[in-house]
């Protein structure tokens, strides 16, 4: 078992990072009420982790017992039935989906889960926590129609389900969704923060942990607390007793990332552009999320650009960025970034040295 | 949406005709002047040509020419540039009709049959379809001396010319048909004359009905009567009349020629002398077996009846010329039908594909099947037909072999999979059969007989020829690879434009070349549409004129162009059109435009165009300083794609009407003159179908991980932060490849840790091949290699990119694979077996296995808990993992050792743990049986038997016993 998770705190009491937060809920929850939630921040900032202590202080220990379950669900749209498959896992209390599996179906899988939890609603003998709880992961991938259809049930059947909703940014859930839940902003932890948890696991895992050094890795992090853990585990496998400027082993998407800015700024032509597009796709292949690309690319060319281009370029990117998360196929609006920064730097080049 | 692009591209445009202003102005001078006097040079020459000079313009036109360059340049605007059509073109027009049509049969004198003769022959043919006679034959040829009677010229693929004789069979023939007719009742016209005359009646009959005025319409019926479509009517019948490009022609026909070995039983290829020697051999020695397949496939109403019933007389027999097709058969077994069975002829409409394929078909001596796109075209109809054109002898031995065409086969997509499908079927079925023949012994008679028995069965015996516009259709591609393909090309202008000449001096409609040569251009060369048009025009009593073109073509012919064509359009510059810009510059461009719009609209697949744009933009070689076109270009694709999508995502497509002109702008900004190299798109869909694969990897993978885990990921966080520090994880720089006992006690912890990594992770290590393509960054040279089994190590492994991981020593890895198999049973048997009592379930175990911990370390803490029974295993597994190790089974070979191992524990255990229940009640019993078996046994036979049973008291068998038998 990774770090991560040996060390993640099951517990709102044990929570490390964003006390507050965790503390509020906490009242939440003992005060017997509770609403839908949106919770939303970047990656790597402990939404799940708060979730599912959430969870844990709603239901106790019951919450953690869970089960993966590959259903498939025939849904009746209309004229036709629909077969539509997905993971979930469940509790007696709860269910956990990931609807933008079902890709453009997504809208009849939601609804459907949440007509059948209403329909099994549990009953307590105590007569309290009558409800189910759906935690719908990475919303923000959920389709327009998928959220719109899901305002209606969100009313209909409060009194059987709350909904769990978890995403990174809230700008993609609609405005009536958003205003329905209460929103939970997870922001990436400080890298004091950071610093904590590691010392923390440090303590014990019973190692000798410098302070240079753990400033390094948080800084070599992110701010993502995943990311910095689990660096600092494979730190540790590496060599151990650690050093202040021990090397820390980069993600090696980021490097290539960054060999590709290097490429970019070695020379701007069609030519180089259509090796920098092979390597585009490599990245693209092997899954990592072209809006991640994007701004990794942007952050590693900014670190090579001189001061008075850095604004423009900045704005470019996010022009691309834009129109990336409007089209479909990212391989063009990526590469249209490229062109578009090495004809500014091209030009830029031939003003400054002639 | 920002509209730039476009506006950018009107800048181009306007950019290029800024630079040559003056030029302009010539032009439309120079317009002006073309204007006033259309019948330009070739005009002229007609003038001098024909006898009666007939303005062919309706413009008055102007002999004179003031200006000497102005008949090369308007001349030069109407055909194409190249020197040899023009001169081609210019002889055409000076010599007469007949001398053209000889010029023409110069040119194909290879496959010649009578140049002479083929003039007049044309007449008669055509408009009256009678046969045709041969009246000169015998003057012809040097070895047609040798034959008696009269004689057909047939000539070889090498343009060898023999002569086979034939006696006076028409005449004969056609009394022979008519006596046959007056006896036996049946018709004495053929049918085709019939079908019109009942059409003409028809025809007349409505006409009459529907005009009122009668006298006016008198006249258009008698045209009407006499006329059929100008296309049918002057449909090449014969090979040498063809339009279609010769070097297509001839291979066509080359193609079909390799048939007749196989067809006809006759070796044609060979080497001339050979044929002629065994020609003449076999016309002098064997006279009367004249249905020689040489002479039936050269003329087509020879063979006699009387030599039909000689043949059916031999048949039976092994005639004489049997054996000799036999012999040859064997001879030339190699060099039977043709490597590829099936040809492929594809082009765009209106180019003379289906008349070639009957043309030459005919040519060859073969029975046309066609089977059309109006036709049934299911897939067991069709069948069906196949099988019966392609595998049956006929037997009416009056006809000749069928030769199947299928016309349209890429036009309706399901059903026309049918068609594709049979075809393949025959194919590939007879690739094997030939396989499996190379096998068998070369067997005489009997073993060609016997193979084709079976060749009756599946093989293909007759040429199939398929027709398509598309070669690129998807239904298509299985076949592309299969057969012989031909791509039509345009023919020449200047062909076109004789053939026109030809047809409209035959019809006495007055037309001038450039005219005509404006018609041929604006309909791509499409000779049915260019016939179609004139005829409508001399219906109409207009002439052809120039300037309203585009109005006076009838059906513009819809085409769509494979997405080749139009790649290559959008990427490249024409150069037809500079020339044409010096002329009219503003209304070229927009002729342009048009052509490209409509072009890219008749398409339709904008996603595949934009692809293909997309994939081949970077290779173009265009002048781009500062990149300012690409950037304008990726900007223009990017719009495109959102357009795209918003389109989809709405449903609203008629919006992506508007697809096209983005396409257009492009090719303003990067067309250039020089040929591009165009590849098809193949980069993109590469990448989508391998990111689907390795999410469906990364998905299975979170699907095997305990959900307590998996939960707190999505498969973005996996491939963003987790993989890269996973691997490090994996493969500690400080595990040694030693064996346990010899581990410090700090790095059997790290070696538990990891393996409970691996555990909770799902990872495992995996024998795989050592494929050059999966070795990844490992670069050791195993022949089997351990790899990690959710291929994880591909995740980071990018092209020309160097990971520093380290990678772990194999035997280290067999080691890891051992003790995460061990410890996954270990999980899994405690969850199965005991749940809520897991914790002394462990306890159990480990007093069983008599191990140095104490009782006491059980507790609820995890980490202890997992350390503890991996510890234990190092102590009591070190002779099985050495053993493993020896052995290099790999994962297999560890798991069966480690199963039925942890296997057997629980069970004894639970045996013994039943013992303790079943004790109390079995003792005494079972020691009663034993101690005094036999002794019972003679006392029980001795003694009554006493049985009383009680229910639910005890299932014991009741006697009385003695207490001294006790105490014995």
């Amino acid at each position: 078992m990774l770090w991560v998770d040996k060390y993640r705190p099951k517990t709102l009491d044990k929570v490390i990072v964003h006390q507050d937060v965790a503390q509020n809920l906490r009242k939440l929850v003992s005060e017997g009420d509770c609403p839908h939630f949106l919770f939303y921040g970047p990656s790597g900032s402990g939404k799940k982790t708060l979730i599912m202590a959430l969870l844990r202080q709603i239901f106790g220990p019951s919450a953690d017992k869970v089960k993966v379950e590959n259903k498939i669900w025939k849904v009746d749209a209309g004229t036709r039935t629909i077969d539509v498959e997905l993971t979930t896992l469940s509790s007696t209390h709860h269910v956990e989906l990931n609807p933008s599996d079902a890709g453009f179906q997504d809208r009849y899988v939601v609804q459907e889960i949440i007509k059948e939890m209403a329909k099994n609603r549990p009953i307590d003998t105590k007569g309290k926590k009558g409800f189910k709880v759906l935690v719908l992961n990475e919303v923000d991938k959920l389709s327009r129609e998928a959220q719109h259809s899901l305002r209606r049930t969100m009313e209909k059947y409060s009194a059987s389900c709350r909904l769990i909703l978890c995403s990174n940014s809230s700008s993609k859930v609609t405005e009536a969704v958003r205003s329905r839940c209460l929103n939970v902003r997870i922001n990436a932890p400080m890298e004091e923060e950071i610093v904590s948890v590691l010392e923390f696991i440090a303590i014990k895992e019973g190692l000798q942990f410098p302070q240079g050094f753990a400033a390094r890795i948080v800084e070599k992090s992110n701010r993502n607390l995943r990311r910095a853990v689990l660096t600092f585990e494979s730190c540790r496998v590496q060599q151990y007793p650690f050093t202040n400027n021990q090397t820390i082993p980069p993600m090696d998407w980021e490097q290539y990332v960054s060999e590709i800015a290097s490429d970019i700024m070695k020379e701007q032509s069609p030519k180089r552009l259509f090796e920098v597009r092979g390597k585009l796709y490599e990245l693209l292949t092997n899954c990592i999320p072209p809006e991640i690309i994007l701004k990794r690319l942007l952050f590693e060319l900014l670190k090579k650009l001189d001061s008075e281009l850095k604004h423009e370029v900045s704005n470019w990117a996010a022009h691309y960025e834009h129109r990336m998360r409007l089209g479909q196929k990212a391989i063009f609006h990526l590469e249209a970034f490229v062109a578009k920064f090495m004809s500014i730097y091209k030009s830029f080049l031939i003003s400054t040295f002639g | 949406m920002d509209m730039e692009f476009p506006d950018a591209a009107e800048l181009e445009w306007l950019e290029a005709n800024a630079s040559y202003p003056d030029e302009e102005e010539d032009d439309l001078e120079f317009d002006d002047d073309f204007l006033q006097q259309p019948p330009s040079p070739s005009g002229s020459e007609q003038i001098t040509s024909q006898p009666d000079p007939k303005p062919t313009l309706s413009l008055p036109p102007k002999p004179s020419l003031p200006k000497p360059q102005l008949p090369i340049n308007s001349r030069k605007r109407f055909l194409p540039d190249d020197p040899e059509s023009l001169s081609d073109d210019r002889n055409a027009v000076v010599i007469t009709e007949e001398k053209r049509s000889r010029v023409e049969d110069n040119d194909e004198d290879w496959l010649r049959y009578s140049p002479p003769k083929q003039p007049e022959e044309e007449e008669p043919m055509v408009v009256e379809q009678e046969l045709e006679e041969e009246p000169e034959e015998k003057i012809l040829a040097k070895y047609a001396l040798e034959i008696d009677g009269d004689c057909t010229p047939v000539t070889g693929l090498d343009g060898e010319r023999v002569y086979a004789k034939i006696c006076r069979v028409e005449d004969e023939r056609v009394k022979k048909l008519e006596v046959k007719g007056y006896s036996t009742g049946l018709i004495q016209e053929p049918v085709r004359v019939l079908m019109q005359r009942v059409e003409r009646d028809q025809f007349t009959k409505a006409l009459e009905a529907s005009s009122e005025d009668l006298s006016e319409a008198n006249v258009p019926i008698g045209a009407v009567v006499t006329e059929q479509l100008w296309v049918d009517k002057y449909a090449p019948s014969s090979f040498t009349e063809l339009l279609s490009d010769e070097q297509t022609n001839r291979q066509v026909l080359m193609w079909l020629k390799q048939w007749d070995s196989c067809v006809f039983g006759v070796e044609i290829k060979s080497t001339t002398d050979d044929v002629l020697s065994s020609l003449k051999r076999h016309s002098l020695a064997v006279q009367h077996p004249r249905r020689s397949s040489k002479s039936s496939f050269g003329n087509s109403r020879e063979p006699r009846i009387d030599n039909e019933k000689a043949h059916n007389d031999l048949h039976p027999e092994n005639s004489d010329s049997d054996r000799i097709k036999d012999l040859w058969d064997k001879k030339h077994r190699k060099g039977g039908p043709p490597e590829q069975k099936i040809l492929l002829l594809c082009g765009p409409p209106g180019l003379g594909k289906t008349t070639l394929a009957h043309v030459a078909a005919q040519h060859c001596g073969y029975r046309v099947v066609e089977i059309n796109a109006s036709d049934d075209r299911s897939s067991a109809s069709i069948e069906a037909k196949i099988h019966d054109v392609v595998q049956m002898n006929s037997v009416n031995a009056d006809s000749k072999p069928k030769c199947l065409v299928i016309d349209e086969i890429d036009g309706a997509l399901n059903d026309g999979k049918g068609a594709v499908e049979v075809i393949l079927k025959l194919v590939s079925a007879e690739r094997k059969l030939r396989a499996g023949k190379e096998n068998e012994p070369e067997g005489g008679n009997a073993g060609k007989k016997s193979s084709k028995k079976r060749h009756h069965k599946t093989s293909l015996l007759r040429p199939v020829i398929c027709i398509c516009n598309d070669l690129y259709a998807p239904a298509l591609r299985p076949l592309r690879q299969v057969a012989r393909v031909h791509i039509f090309v345009q023919p020449t202008v200047s062909r076109v434009v004789n053939r026109l000449k030809y047809i409209c001096n035959r019809e006495r409609v007055k037309t001038s070349s450039i005219a005509l040569t404006a018609l041929a251009e604006y309909t791509d060369c499409d000779i049915r549409s260019c016939l179609n048009t004139l005829q409508f025009l001399n219906k109409k009593k207009e002439t052809l004129n120039v300037l309203e073109l585009s109005s006076q073509v009838v059906g513009r012919k819809d085409a769509t162009r494979s997405a080749f064509d139009i790649w290559k359009e959008i990427l490249q510059k024409r150069k037809v059109k500079q020339t044409k810009k010096s002329f009219n510059c503003f209304s070229s461009v927009s002729n342009d435009f048009e052509t490209l719009h409509s072009l890219i609209s008749h398409r339709g697949d904008y996603d595949l165009i934009f692809d293909g744009i997309h994939e081949n933009i970077l290779q173009l070689h265009y002048t781009d300083p500062v990149m300012q076109k690409t950037v304008q270009c990726s900007d223009i694709l990017g719009c495109s794609d959102i357009f795209h999508q918003y389109t989809m995502r709405t449903q609203h497509l008629s919006l992506q009407v508007y697809q096209s002109p983005l396409a257009m702008s492009i090719h303003g900004l990067v067309a250039q003159i020089g040929k591009p190299i165009i590849e098809w798109p193949k980069s993109f869909q590469r990448y989508r179908t391998m990111s689907i694969e390795k999410k469906e990897i990364l998905h299975s993978w979170k699907n095997k991980i305990p959900p307590s885990i998996s939960r707190h990921l999505s498969t973005k966080s996996f491939v963003e932060d987790l993989i890269s520090p996973f691997l490090h994880i994996l493969s500690p720089s400080t595990l040694k490849p030693v064996a346990l006992h010899l581990l410090s006690e700090k790095e059997k912890a790290g070696l538990a840790q990891l393996v409970n990594t691996m555990v909770s992770y799902a990872t495992t290590y995996k024998n795989i091949k050592s494929d050059p393509s999966l070795v990844m960054h490992h670069g050791a040279s195993d022949v089997s290699m351990l790899a990690l089994d959710p291929p994880i190590g591909e995740f980071i492994n990018f092209k020309g990119y160097d990971s520093c991981h380290i990678v772990l020593a194999s035997a280290v890895k067999v080691f890891l694979v051992h003790e995460a198999e061990k410890q996954k049973i270990l999980q899994g048997s405690s969850n199965l077996h005991s749940p809520p009592t897991g914790a002394e379930r462990q306890d159990v175990l480990r007093c069983e296995n008599s191990s140095t911990m104490s009782k006491a370390s059980v507790s609820s803490d995890k980490t202890i808990h997992f350390r503890d029974p991996s510890r234990q295993k190092h102590y009591d597994l070190p002779s099985t993992s050495s053993q493993n190790r020896r052995s290099a089974g790999g994962t297999t070979a560890s798991g069966k050792v480690g199963l039925p191992e942890r296997k057997k524990k629980p069970f004894a255990d639970s045996r013994s743990f039943f013992d303790r229940f079943r004790k109390p009640s079995d003792k005494t019993p079972q020691d009663n049986d034993h101690a005094k078996l036999k002794q019972k046994l003679e006392e029980r036979d001795s003694r009554p038997l006493l049985f009383k049973f009680n229910e639910g008291y005890t299932n014991a068998v009741k006697r009385p016993v003695r207490i001294r038998e006790f105490l014995k």
